[in-house]
């Protein structure tokens, strides 16, 4: 029964050590705005992170996650100008199609500009391409994180 | 209770190796002696009673591994063992069903089976079964394994007929392999070594038979003690030299990384345990004493060095981050989306260390091999925390050369590797998987 650090949040749960952290998210908590993509670390959709890092909860087994912090998009904090930045670049540039790729898009960029504040193309194809998109959203995701780390700038 | 692995493909097990049968047939050599005292060595198998250490011991020997089929029963045998030129065996049910399994034997009978390959009515056994490594037991292990075996569930189902081609088909033949390879036995401690040592060789060299699939086989298919745990190619996959090489073997690891990756699957800087190897690891080691591991690292790092070219890789640093990976080829842009979603573009791992493929072997040797086994079979180890997956990337859109290009990819961005004929190796091992 692992109790897991969610948003800032202690979570006892009821499940077995090899559930994978989507389905804890998603079926038991209700925290849905992680997706199910493909269920096999394929698509990005269902990226969240752990310690800072964005890991695909789908294929992660929450017998590994232990205490460390786990971040959904719903625990994106308003206030931080990464996320700040990002989040109106993604309005900015009308980036969303279906969305629901979008959720596991954000999480990305928003990692990378904390790692790599103006990245070039070849870095943000490099980071983002683990995240699909069905609809092809891709030249505006670039151009939106573009847009961001100018405004961070 | 099934298999753990009953998700991957059903693959048939071949031993690969070479057999004469005039090499058989010629053998006029002294028959083996059979030193009838067991090893001190023995006497850390933990247990009070038959049934526990009998459990400790079927784990130690791995039985399950072999004596089921994939996505059957635990024990009631089936598993395919192909051997090339010969034709298939099938491991045999184990369980205590009074027909179809060992129930209606005397335990004399089953010692004979386990130490000495010839079951009841003069039988005898084909040497998939290893046992000239469980000659090493005593008598009374081999008690306690069967009184173990005898507390699980039963099944009354016969393990499929072998189909081996003539002569091989001819049982007796075996008499005159056990001749010149056959049942060695226990043996007293080497005094000169630390009990420890004396405790890990009979552990790899009994009931592990670790040298059964890490030394190469002999033209008469028996084990090269020359060679001993200089590695071997079966199934496909390169089953990695283990002698204490620094360079090809495991020379190289700390003890600390030894104990983890056999305990564990998993050593921090060497990968994850894959294919068979992450079978013995789930259903075998990771049942061990830490006293038992540290025993098998003590010998194993005193074995003597064997080099072998294809098992050498150089490792090279690099750059860490999401952003780091280069997009100038297809092999890099399909690793990019297809591979850094758990394993990173620096092999650090995103999910858990279990996906961490920074400084694996398979990464860069014997031109890729288990690496394209992974890539076209997928591999799960079950750990502690559940069963770790790599899915498999035949049949969802990637294609030959797709694979081929991924391998190339990462054998020269993580080694030195220069890999040749890769597109060649995906399609066989592709074919191979059918
Ligand atoms: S749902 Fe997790 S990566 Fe696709
Ligand atoms: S916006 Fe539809 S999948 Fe990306």
């Amino acid at each position: 029964m692992p109790t897991l650090m969610i948003n800032g949040q202690p979570h006892s749960v009821d499940v077995d050590a090899d559930t994978p952290l989507l389905w804890v998210l998603r079926d038991i908590l209700g925290l849905n705005a992680a997706k199910f993509g493909c269920g096999i670390a394929q698509c990005g959709a269902c990226t969240v992170y752990v310690d800072g890092k964005a890991v695909r909860a789908c294929n992660l087994p929450v017998g590994l996650v232990g205490t460390r912090a786990i971040t959904t998009p719903e625990g994106l904090e308003s206030a931080d100008p990464v996320v700040q930045a990002v989040k109106s670049a993604w309005v900015a540039l009308d980036v969303v199609q279906c969305g629901y790729c979008q959720p596991g898009q954000v999480m990305a960029a928003v990692a990378l500009l904390r790692t790599t504040p103006n990245p070039t193309d070849e870095q943000i194809d490099s980071a983002m391409s683990g995240n699909m998109c069905r609809c092809g959203t891709y030249m505006r995701i670039r151009a939106a994180i573009h847009h961001a780390a100018g405004e961070l700038a | 209770m099934t298999h753990a692995f009953s998700f991957l493909p059903a693959k048939r097990v071949s031993l690969s190796g070479t057999v004469t049968l005039t090499a058989l047939l010629l053998a006029t050599l002294c028959l083996p002696t059979h030193a009838a005292h067991a090893s001190a060595a023995e006497e850390g198998t933990p247990g009070n009673t038959p049934v526990e250490r009998g459990q400790y011991l079927t784990h130690a020997s791995d039985c399950e591994v072999c004596h089921t089929a994939p996505g059957g029963m635990p024990y009631a045998g089936g598993r395919a063992f192909k051997i090339p030129g010969m034709g298939v065996v099938y491991s045999t049910n184990i369980t205590a069903d009074k027909q179809h399994g060992v129930g209606a034997w005397s335990d004399a009978e089953f010692v004979a089976a386990v130490k000495q390959g010839v079951s009841p009515g003069g039988k005898h056994l084909y040497p998939a079964m290893p046992y000239p490594a469980y000659s090493r037991l005593s008598d009374q292990d081999v008690r306690d394994i069967r009184a173990y075996l005898a507390t699980l569930p039963t099944s009354a189902s016969a393990a499929p007929k072998n189909n081996l081609r003539f002569p091989f088909s001819i049982r007796s033949l075996m008499i005159f392999w056990n001749i010149i390879n056959g049942p060695t036995s226990a043996y007293p401690d080497d005094t000169s070594k630390s009990a420890q040592w004396n405790r890990g060789r009979w552990l790899v060299e009994g009931p592990g038979h670790c040298a059964d699939c890490h030394s190469p086989r002999t033209l008469t298919f028996g084990l090269s003690s020359s060679k001993a745990f200089g590695g071997n190619t079966l199934n496909g996959w390169r089953i990695y030299n283990i002698s204490s090489d620094p360079k090809s073997g495991i020379g190289g690891w700390t003890e600390a990384e030894l104990a983890q990756y056999l305990s564990t699957g998993h050593a921090d800087g060497h990968g994850t345990a894959s294919g068979d190897m992450a079978d013995v690891i789930g259903h075998s080691l990771r049942y061990l004493t830490p006293a038992d591991i540290q025993a098998m690292v003590t010998y194993l790092r005193s074995t003597k060095p064997v080099s072998t070219p294809q098992d050498s890789v150089t490792f090279r640093n690099v750059a860490n981050g999401d952003a780091s990976l280069p997009q100038n080829s297809r092999g890099a842009r399909l690793y990019a989306s297809a591979c850094a979603g758990c394993h990173l573009p620096d092999g650090t791992g995103r999910q858990s260390s279990f996906a961490s493929i920074a400084g694996g072997r398979s990464l860069g040797a014997d031109n890729g091999r288990n690496l394209i086994q992974v890539l076209v079979n997928g591999t799960g180890l079950q750990t502690a925390t559940g069963v770790q997956i790599m899915p498999h990337f035949t049949g969802g859109g990637l294609s030959n050369r797709d694979l081929a290009d991924i391998a190339a990819f990462v054998m020269t961005h993580f080694t030195t590797a220069q890999p040749h004929d890769l597109e060649k190796q995906v399609e066989q091992t592709v074919k191979e998987r059918d």
